[in-house]
């Protein structure tokens, strides 16, 4: 048990810390290979939870993916961070003080946390059926079955998205380049080629 | 696996979805050519959607895991959506072709916009709840910034797409910390949960203070309504008037069911934050709209105003107060559909004008236009025997009956003072020297028979108040029935 | 039917009012004339139906006010005292319309004119079939309002618009009593219908007010507030101001407004209510009062004036205190009696007066004319019938009514019947007197008008002079006619009161065919509807007629008066004068008449024989003389009292209280606050995203620090 505590506020604190650095960092790279460590570590409270298929996902979706391109685009991007900061600046002391009201009232919350009387039964009712499976076959059982309806929702929330992306980003323009394999395929040689006898020795 | 799987309540959605994408593959196939085509066909499947969902039994019932509920309230709001779906469609198509935004994707978007729609007021579980939200915020951010080489529009996507993030995870952590209380995420068990409480935590009530926050953005109640002006005056025309028309219907639905059923027992916690929302609403939505010039940043503080009316209902808390929130926004819509369809109107040597001085002396330039505008302005400011007058008076009196004076008497203050604005447009136009008058020949036929509609609606619902008032208190009853 | 009679002026103003540029002057003289003249009409036929055939009934037109326990209907109450004014307000006004077609024919706004004057004849109407106390008070203030357009109607003179707001204001105090009367009778009764009050008049006869810890007698009290609106629209002593001054207006106005009807109004709003009055004989003995000084007051003033039409407004104050009298010892029938005929006679002067002034070009001093009897001898020969029946000289009509009046005032043998016999024996001399007066200075002696006016002077067009005629006719006939059936014989019995026999089998007759019309018009075309409805019109008028034989056969045996009126009015059995009225001695039948030809006699005597006597006269008795010319001071004292202090006070409210205070911090000052408030609240809006984040989160956060505050106090608590 206490292995897991020491892991449990290991991979808290590095996360928390990590987190702040995202915001904190001057350079917006470094901002992102913080944010890639947050998410190592948050795949890792995952893991702990006995969760490995949500935190390898993570992982893979995550940092593989989405972190990654994420550093692309800041590095194509040629943004000045401490520019954007500038005015955000004079804010700081208004949002500390707020966030720590925040802050302190969550911690408050949190410290005195009830839970309903009937709590257990709430949560253990979708978990009963899938007690000798692995987690990735429950939640790809839970996924297909009680919750099909949300499932087949986030599939069209994605697919809205994808139309979105491509109509705000995708135009056609003149004068690019494109390889068309029909186009190719069309060609002949006595479309393209032209054979001419030349003598030697006077040129084309 | 599943003991309530039965699609039959989903068909309008799921009919809807499949046509979206059948017209996206066409869309495709065919190019921008198609535009009218699919804007006609999306207009189609809606209607058909609409009479699908006509024909289903609207008894209550719950499937697919309890994530989805059907009864008379949702199959009513739906109803209503969908009509507002058709009339903003039908307001665009000309605009699309004149503004050179004439994309297929445009009708597609409102679709699955329609479907998040549909899946909140019908949502019975968080889960439903976010994906719906999600679904159409999603689409909505996309229309936003649909005239994407506009400035304006593309600051207004941007805008309406970073606050509306903000708003949803408000509205996420209110959910998990309503998660972390009960252990589920489902309105019927959780409704039972709380039932059973002797005193509600803290923990709870700060959850639903997210939440209500999260949704208090999409309903645009101020003060979550910074983005609204902004977005308004950014969007493309038609997207305003889809803005202005539909979303409000659906986060009203979603509301009522969030406080009518499964948060009922809390009522003297939400109460407050309602209380609050409406008050602000109101204040906000009257003043600052007076010192606004152009008509579509008008109808953006107009709208809070009136969602701060509607607000007074759900703080009633009674089947009378949520019927009168019904028949509210129906009443809702239709002026806000036929003010558009005049705003959509405007345009001058082949640009979109929305400023209130364009609109100088449009009884002697267009006197047809000028007085169905004069009618709906005067509805919208409440004025007997226009339709909005009803509205008010049922929402005014749902709130005496439960002795909230001082929202009642603070929003008749607040219809004067909007009654300033209404009544200047009005002035504006008959008594102002006349303008250049607006390109003839632009108006297209939809429009006008929405002008029309919304006129004839506005006038004639006098004859037979009764009608409307009925439906409105029999869907709203259906909320009331399960939770008590 | 009834809907025809009431609202076909109405019809007639709107057409008249809405599109009277696009239909012209003629075409707005055609709708009205002929709308009233239809008016006029069916109510003949009603006045038959109901009058003679005791068909009484109330029709519902509408639900108008649901409120609580407060439920008012527009409905018509169509019984006896309602036809009587029916038929009087339309007969009249039919005349007034043809008459102002000749007599407004130079000015510039004919349509507008006409449309009023079928205004004031709907006002009236709805006025008179009022069903309860609100919807008369709908007419009443209607009235109100067609007497101010058409008093100012001349707007381009200063004094026309002055009398227009005088007679406004001035009415108002009236109306303020009657509302407060109506008030008083929602309290008491808990209801405004008439039928429903008068149900219950027995039972609170005992009811009473506590006013400043004293008890009132509340039927007393409603009575003096309704009789305070009725001194204001009859011009009793005390708010009878306006009256004189309302000549400013054109004079068919004068002769239809301030002559025949409107200024009957409280004369019918007492017989209406002659069930309360019954009840409350200090609010009887309060009108005869000032009936009885009225008419004397009145009569002094009018020796003196020199206006012509001011002589006859005085005289028609002074009638109308006769008429009060009258109802003030119960003589009910015989002041309707007194009203009927005084409408024809005097809507005949004024009318008259009218043709005068017309030949006069536009002159109305009297000392101005004279010596024309020559050139316009029909309009000298109307006003001589007119001055006749004003008299009382029998066999005219104001002969039958004033004479009964004066009698029932006598047959009282109450101190302050006595006090009104002899005040009307009185003014009867008095009235003979200025009548003859205004005849001889009018058309007999020297022209004293300048050569030019003179040789102008012409005989009114026959347009003018037809509806003169009819109204002749009524002064005439009116009062023989109607001596019977309104006041009844001497020969008929006291002892049948109210529910005699005949009565009551009349009633049981059907009284559907009324609708006839509306029914058979449903679901046709314009064309059909009107051949229809004026088959229906003839087939009624035959029915009616056919009803008028077996009338005129029963009054042939004796109609009894209280037949006729049936349960319109009421009288007590031990309050009936009228009874009592022709069993009086016959010195009292007599003495008007002598008094009424003796001052006929001296008014030839000192304006024709020898008219230096008159100035002679004035000087003997200066004072009295100054006093009556001076209208009894009235309108000084009222502008010293009132009107000055009014003014100074309305200033002070106006500059301090409403410009200083409510306009400062109410409208404008709420118009400027707002439009801060709308900058301050834009100056927000800054457009900058991450503010707007900021104002979102900290609105979030405010929220839950209320609620984490909140639950702090609880579990602290």
């Amino acid at each position: 048990m206490i292995v897991q505590a020491l892991a449990f506020y290991l991979f808290a604190g590095i996360l928390t810390l990590s987190a702040l650095m995202v915001i904190s960092a001057r350079n917006p790279v470094h901002s992102v290979l913080f944010l890639i460590l947050a998410f190592f570590n948050a795949a890792g409270l995952f893991v702990l939870l006995g969760a490995e298929f949500v935190g390898l996902i993570l992982v893979i979706v995550y940092v593989g993916a989405v972190a990654v391109l994420f550093l692309f685009v800041v590095m194509m991007l040629d943004i000045s961070f401490s520019d954007l900061r500038k005015g955000a600046m004079q804010y700081v002391p208004i949002g500390l003080g707020i966030g720590g009201i925040l802050l302190g009232e969550l911690m408050i919350i949190y410290g005195g946390w009830k839970f309903a009387p009937n709590m257990s039964e709430n949560l253990a009712a979708p978990l009963l059926r899938f007690e000798s499976s692995s987690n990735t076959q429950s939640l790809g059982m839970i996924l297909y079955t009680d919750y099909v309806l949300a499932f087949q929702l986030a599939g069209l929330v994605l697919f809205v998205a994808m139309v979105g992306a491509i109509v705000l980003t995708h135009r056609t323009r003149a004068g690019v380049r494109r390889q068309s394999v029909a186009e190719q395929q069309k060609r002949r040689p006595e479309d393209v080629l032209e054979i001419r006898k030349i003598t030697s020795r006077t040129g084309v | 696996m599943i003991s309530d799987f039965n699609l039959v309540p989903l068909l309008p959605e799921i009919f809807m979805a499949l046509t979206g994408m059948g017209l996206l593959i066409v869309g495709v196939s065919q190019g921008n050519r198609a535009t009218p085509v699919i804007c006609a066909a999306a207009g189609a499947a809606l209607s058909i959607a609409a009479l699908v969902l006509l024909s289903l039994g609207w008894d209550a019932q719950t499937v697919m895991n309890g994530m989805f509920r059907f009864d008379e309230f949702a199959g009513f709001m739906k109803l209503l959506v969908l009509i507002g779906l058709i009339a903003s469609l039908a307001l665009s198509s000309r605009y699309l072709t004149q503004e050179d935004m004439a994309r297929f994707e445009y009708p597609i978007l409102i679709i699955f916009a329609g479907i998040g729609m549909m899946m909140m007021i019908s949502a019975n579980n968080f889960l439903t709840l976010y994906m719906g939200l999600e679904l159409q915020s999603l689409s909505l951010y996309v229309l936003a910034a649909f005239q994407r080489y506009s400035v304006r529009s593309a600051e207004a996507g941007i805008k309406y797409f970073i606050l509306g993030a903000l708003s949803s995870g408000m509205l996420l952590f209110g959910i998990s910390l309503i998660y972390g209380f009960s252990g589920t995420l489902d309105f019927t068990v959780l409704g039972k949960t709380i039932i059973g409480l002797e005193q509600i935590p803290i923990g709870l009530t700060i959850g639903l203070v997210f939440l209500l926050a999260g949704i208090a953005f999409k309903i645009s109640a101020a003060p979550f309504h910074m983005w609204t002006p902004d977005v308004y005056h950014g969007a493309p025309t038609s997207v305003t008037a889809l803005f202005a028309i539909v979303p409000k219907v659906a986060a009203f639905a979603l509301l009522m069911r969030l406080l009518f059923q499964p948060f009922a027992d809390m009522q003297e916690d939400w109460f407050q934050i309602i209380y609050f929302l409406s008050v602000f609403s109101m204040v906000i939505g009257a003043f600052a709209a007076i010192a606004q010039e152009n008509l579509k940043r008008l109808m953006a503080y107009s709208s809070i105003g009136n969602m701060g009316y509607a607000l007074i209902g759900i703080a009633a808390g009674t089947a009378q107060g949520a019927g009168a929130v019904v028949l509210y926004l129906m009443i809702y819509i239709v002026m806000t559909a036929g003010v558009f369809a005049v705003i959509l109107h405007m345009r001058r040597q082949g640009l979109a004008v929305a400023k209130i001085d364009n609109l100088a002396g449009l009884s002697k330039t267009e006197p047809a236009l000028a007085y169905g505008m004069l009618i709906l302005m005067f509805s919208m400011s409440g004025i007997p025997p226009a339709a909005g007058f009803f509205g008010k008076l049922a929402i005014f009196n749902a709130a005496m009956n439960e002795g909230l004076y001082v929202l009642a008497v603070l929003g008749v203050v607040t219809s004067v003072v909007a009654a300033f604005y209404y009544l200047r447009i009005v002035k504006v136009m008959f008594f102002d020297e006349p303008a250049d008058s607006f390109d003839k020949n632009e108006g297209s036929f939809a429009r006008r028979v929405v002008l029309i509609v919304s006129v004839l609606f506005v006038i004639g619902f006098i004859i037979k108040p009764s009608i409307l008032y009925e439906c409105a208190m029999h869907a709203a009853s259906a909320l009331f029935t399960v939770a008590g | 039917m009834e809907i025809l009679a009431v609202f076909s002026p109405l019809f007639a103003f709107m057409v008249a009012g809405i599109f009277g540029k696009s239909i012209g002057d003629r075409g707005c003289q055609f709708v009205t004339c002929a709308g009233v003249i239809l008016a006029a009409l069916t109510s003949i036929l009603l006045f038959f139906d109901v009058g003679f055939g005791g068909h009484a009934y109330a029709k519902e037109i509408a639900p108008w006010i649901i409120s609580g326990d407060f439920n008012v209907s527009w409905a018509l109450r169509i019984d006896q005292l309602a036809v009587v004014m029916m038929c009087v307000i339309n007969i009249v006004s039919a005349c007034v319309h043809v008459y102002s077609v000749g007599y407004m024919s130079h000015d510039e706004a004919k349509g507008r004119f006409m449309a009023y004057l079928s205004l004031f004849t709907f006002a009236m109407l709805m006025l008179v079939t009022a069903d309860n106390l609100l919807q008369l008070f709908f007419g009443w203030e209607g009235v109100g309002l067609a007497s101010y357009l058409l008093i100012g109607f001349w707007n381009h003179k200063f004094s026309a618009n002055a009398a227009a707001q005088k007679a406004f204001v001035v009415n108002r105090v009236g109306d303020f009593g009657l509302a407060l009367g109506i008030m008083a009778i929602f309290v008491v009764f808990g209801s405004i219908s008439f039928d429903t009050i008068f149900e219950q008049v027995a039972d609170k006869t005992e009811v009473t007010f506590t006013f400043f810890g004293h008890h009132v007698h509340a039927l007393t009290v409603i009575c003096l507030l309704l009789f305070m609106g009725a001194v204001g629209k009859s011009a009793q002593l005390g708010l009878h101001t306006w009256l004189p001054d309302a000549m400013e207006g054109p004079t068919p106005v004068s002769a239809l407004i301030h002559a025949a009807t409107m200024v009957t109004a409280g004369v019918f709003l007492v017989a209406r209510m002659s069930p309360l009055f019954e009840f409350a004989p200090t609010a009887l003995m309060v009108v005869t009062l000032f009936g009885a000084t009225t008419a004397f007051v009145a009569a002094t003033i009018g020796l003196t004036q020199f206006d012509i039409k001011r002589v006859i407004a005085y005289s028609t104050m002074s009638q109308l205190g006769y008429m009060f009298f009258a109802l003030g010892v119960s003589a009910y029938g015989a002041a309707m009696f007194h009203l009927v005929t005084h409408a024809f006679f005097k809507a005949l002067l004024f009318l008259g007066a009218g043709s005068v002034i017309h030949a006069m070009s536009d002159e109305q001093d009297m000392r101005k004319m004279g010596g024309i009897w020559r050139k316009i001898p029909f309009t000298y020969g109307l006003m001589w019938i007119g001055s006749l029946a004003l008299a009382g000289i029998p066999p005219l009509a104001g002969f039958y009514s004033k004479d009964i009046v004066l009698e029932a005032a006598w047959a009282d043998h109450s101190w302050f019947g006595n006090y009104a016999y002899w005040m009307g024996i009185a003014a009867a001399f008095m009235t003979a007197f200025y009548s003859w007066r205004l005849l001889i200075m009018t058309f007999h002696g020297k022209p004293r008008a300048d050569h030019h006016t003179m040789e102008h002077v012409h005989e009114s067009p026959p347009i003018m002079l037809a509806p003169l005629l009819v109204l002749a006719a009524g002064a005439l006939l009116a009062g023989a006619v109607f001596y019977q059936p309104f006041v009844g014989s001497p020969k008929a019995g006291g002892s049948a009161h109210g529910e005699a026999v005949t009565e009551t089998a009349h009633a049981e007759k059907p009284v559907a065919h009324a609708e006839k019309p509306q029914d058979k018009a449903h679901n046709q075309t314009p064309a059909t509807k009107i051949k229809a409805l004026s088959a229906d019109i003839s087939a009624e008028m035959t029915e009616a007629l056919e009803t008028v034989k077996e009338m005129d056969a029963e009054i042939a045996q004796g109609t009894d008066r209280h037949i006729f009126w049936g349960k319109s009015l009421k009288i007590l059995p031990e309050n009936d004068t009228v009874e009592a009225a022709h069993h009086v001695p016959k010195w009292v039948k007599f003495l008007p008449l002598v008094v009424g030809t003796l001052g006929i006699a001296l008014a030839y005597l000192a304006y024709l024989l020898s008219p230096g006597v008159p100035g002679r006269i004035a000087r003997m008795f200066k004072p009295l003389h100054i006093l009556f010319f001076n209208k009894w001071f009235f309108d000084e004292l009222y502008g010293q009292l009132i009107v000055r202090n009014a003014r100074t006070l309305g200033k002070a409210f106006w500059s301090i209280g409403d410009q200083g205070i409510i306009d400062r911090f109410g409208p404008n000052g709420s118009a400027t606050t707002a439009g801060k408030i709308a900058k301050a609240l834009s100056r927000f809006q800054s457009g900058l995203v991450y503010q707007y984040a900021f104002v979102m989160m900290i609105v979030a956060i405010a929220m839950v620090s209320w609620f984490f505050f909140k639950s702090g106090l609880r579990d602290l608590g």
